[in-house]
């Protein structure tokens, strides 16, 4: 039985507790819809990773746990998976901070992303070959140590590992962090090529407000674990207050939208 | 002028096969290190368990050598997967310092069950070669060279070779290399840390077993096994820990040192220096080269 509806990711009213004690996400939903780009977005420790965490099952191993609120994707509820079935299930997350593994090859770094499907040794080679088709960059140092590769080159080996696994859809945990502005555009293409061409679903982790909205179809944006808006990539682009808060086209010196609440709430108390 | 020459090549061939029975032992714990970041205090139990095992296999049930010897290494595969299955498993989130713990507490209960089905005696291990000097390695090169080192010798290096295969060429050595890099990253593209918990405990059982082989045909199937093994401990300290050429490397270190000093340096200290220079030898490693000679970064130092 395939799945009908249009999403294949749907988070509602999630709360997420670390060590039972530490509250991380007060209340989160969101949908992703099949064949689309979703771009969560948020300052540090607004929760995106925990989102995206609790998504891929992967809170466990950082004693999180989801506590209220369901998850579904592709039609079925994930609370009983662990990570290595979620890729089963072709749901794959790229974890923030690139994590290759130094020690290995570039190439090997990319064929362990296949460990979880049975191929032959000619399949392998033959998805690699695709593979190198999007990350052109990656096949020039296919023999280099992993390790010591450019900052850009591991986030590629990242998603390119990602792929191999060959995920129904993808969870991109902040993958412009730290590089240089054509590198994020050089990734973001990349992605949005694999979104085209190979059909993956995509929910996007960033700071990178602007670029991110700008590669993506929808947005979140979320603040100390709660969705404060969210709307069409277009919309969030031109409203004002993201773009005061999150695009640095700012009149005030305000912080966040608590704050801009905050303010309004003043502005309804002096009005009555 | 000649003689002396050959009396110290003597010492070191000796010193050097005699390291490599610390190698084999060491290799079983930069198996699991590399896994798990953990020190496996049990793996001196582990070579206990088995040998003792495949003692009791051969003397008791009268099972012939290599039946008993593939019975041995298939108990501990059997080892290996309770050990994944009732203590790792649980454990899965929990710290490496209770991992550590718990490996002390599971060394305890192999020792215990080891002694409590074949009993405490000490066993004879005879493996068919004996611990003299090979007859035509003395005629021929004037060195007395025990036979038993040079298999001690040959069996590590064709376990090496295999262990080297195996992470190169195999889809799970892949994952076993990709786990020792980041398990986090490892888990998150779906390979299971289970079964590479599995393959590290069982190999590090059957190396366990080889190692056990050695030394129990040298010294005897006896309790002192497991204090033998601590003796990887330098072994590590020199070679890293999460080296398996280290633990090669770092054995036959050991191994020359300890036999030269003991020769030439023993006698002003009285002798009986072997049982302690390895250490002091570690000593210096820890001040002026703390991750090894071939250790990737120090991630924990016991």
């Amino acid at each position: 039985m395939s799945n009908t509806s249009a999403n294949i990711l749907d988070i509602k009213n999630i709360e997420v507790m670390y060590d039972n004690v530490i509250l991380a996400l007060h209340d989160v939903s969101l949908k992703v819809p099949k064949g689309k780009v979703v771009a969560l977005l948020g300052a540090n420790g607004a929760g995106k990773s925990t989102t995206l965490k609790a998504v891929s099952t992967m809170l466990a191993s950082e004693r999180g746990k989801v506590t209220k609120g369901s998850i579904d994707y592709d039609g079925t509820s994930i609370d009983k998976q662990n990570p290595s079935q979620m890729v089963g299930l072709g749901m794959v997350q790229v974890l923030e901070g690139r994590r290759c593994f130094g020690h290995l090859t570039v190439e090997e770094n990319i064929i362990s992303g296949a460990y979880s499907r049975k191929l032959s040794k000619g399949d392998i080679n033959q998805e690699l070959e695709k593979i190198y088709t999007y990350f052109i960059r990656l096949k020039e140092r296919r023999k280099s140590q992993a390790a010591f590769t450019s900052g850009g080159e591991q986030q590629m080996i990242a998603v390119a590992r990602a792929m191999m696994a060959k995920p129904k859809m993808l969870l991109l945990d902040e993958p412009t962090m730290g590089l240089a502005p054509q590198l994020v555009a050089e990734i973001f293409n990349i992605v949005k090529e694999l979104n085209q061409k190979e059909g993956v679903s995509i929910l996007l982790a960033e700071q990178n407000t602007n670029v991110a909205l700008k590669n993506s179809d929808y947005g979140y944006i979320i603040e100390t674990g709660r969705v404060m808006l969210d709307g069409t990539a277009k919309s969030l682009l031109s409203n004002d207050q993201v773009k005061e808060l999150y695009l640095g086209i700012s009149k005030k010196g305000r912080k966040n939208f608590r704050d801009v609440l905050k303010e309004e709430s003043l502005i309804k108390k002096k009005i009555n | 002028m000649v003689d002396e020459l050959l009396f110290f090549m003597e010492v070191l061939v000796g010193g050097l096969l005699a390291g490599t029975m610390y190698s084999l032992v060491a290799l079983g714990f930069v198996l699991i290190f590399k896994a798990s970041a953990t020190f496996n205090f049990s793996q001196g139990a582990m070579v206990f368990f088995s040998v003792l095992a495949f003692c009791g296999f051969m003397q008791d049930f009268n099972i012939p050598f290599v039946l008993a010897f593939i019975l041995a290494a298939f108990l501990m595969v059997v080892v290996g997967l309770c050990t994944e299955r009732f203590v790792l498993r649980p454990l899965m989130n929990a710290s490496e310092d209770t991992v550590l713990m718990a490996t002390i507490g599971l060394g305890y209960v192999l020792e215990g069950l080891a002694q409590a089905a074949w009993g405490v005696e000490v066993r004879r291990l005879d493996l068919g070669i004996g611990d003299f000097p090979v007859p035509w390695i003395a005629d021929n090169l004037k060195l007395f060279i025990s036979a038993l080192d040079i298999t001690a010798g040959v069996v590590a290096a064709i376990m090496i070779i295999g262990l080297f295969l195996l992470f190169k060429y195999t889809k799970i050595g892949l994952g076993l290399r990709a786990v020792a890099d980041d398990a986090g990253a490892a888990s998150s593209i779906g390979i299971p840390l289970k079964h590479i918990m599995l393959l590290v405990w069982s190999a590090a059982g059957v190396v366990a077993l080889v190692a056990g082989c050695m030394w129990g045909a040298r010294a005897g199937v006896q309790f002192a096994l497991v204090d033998l093994a601590l003796k990887a401990l330098p072994v590590l300290i020199i070679g890293g820990f999460s080296s398996i050429p280290g633990a090669i490397i770092g054995g036959l270190i050991i191994g020359a040192v300890e036999k030269v000093l003991e020769v030439y340096i023993g006698p002003f200290f009285g002798g009986a220096i072997e049982g302690w220079a390895p250490y002091v030898l570690a000593i210096f490693f820890l001040l002026y080269r703390p991750e090894g000679l071939f250790g990737e970064k120090i991630i924990r130092r016991v």
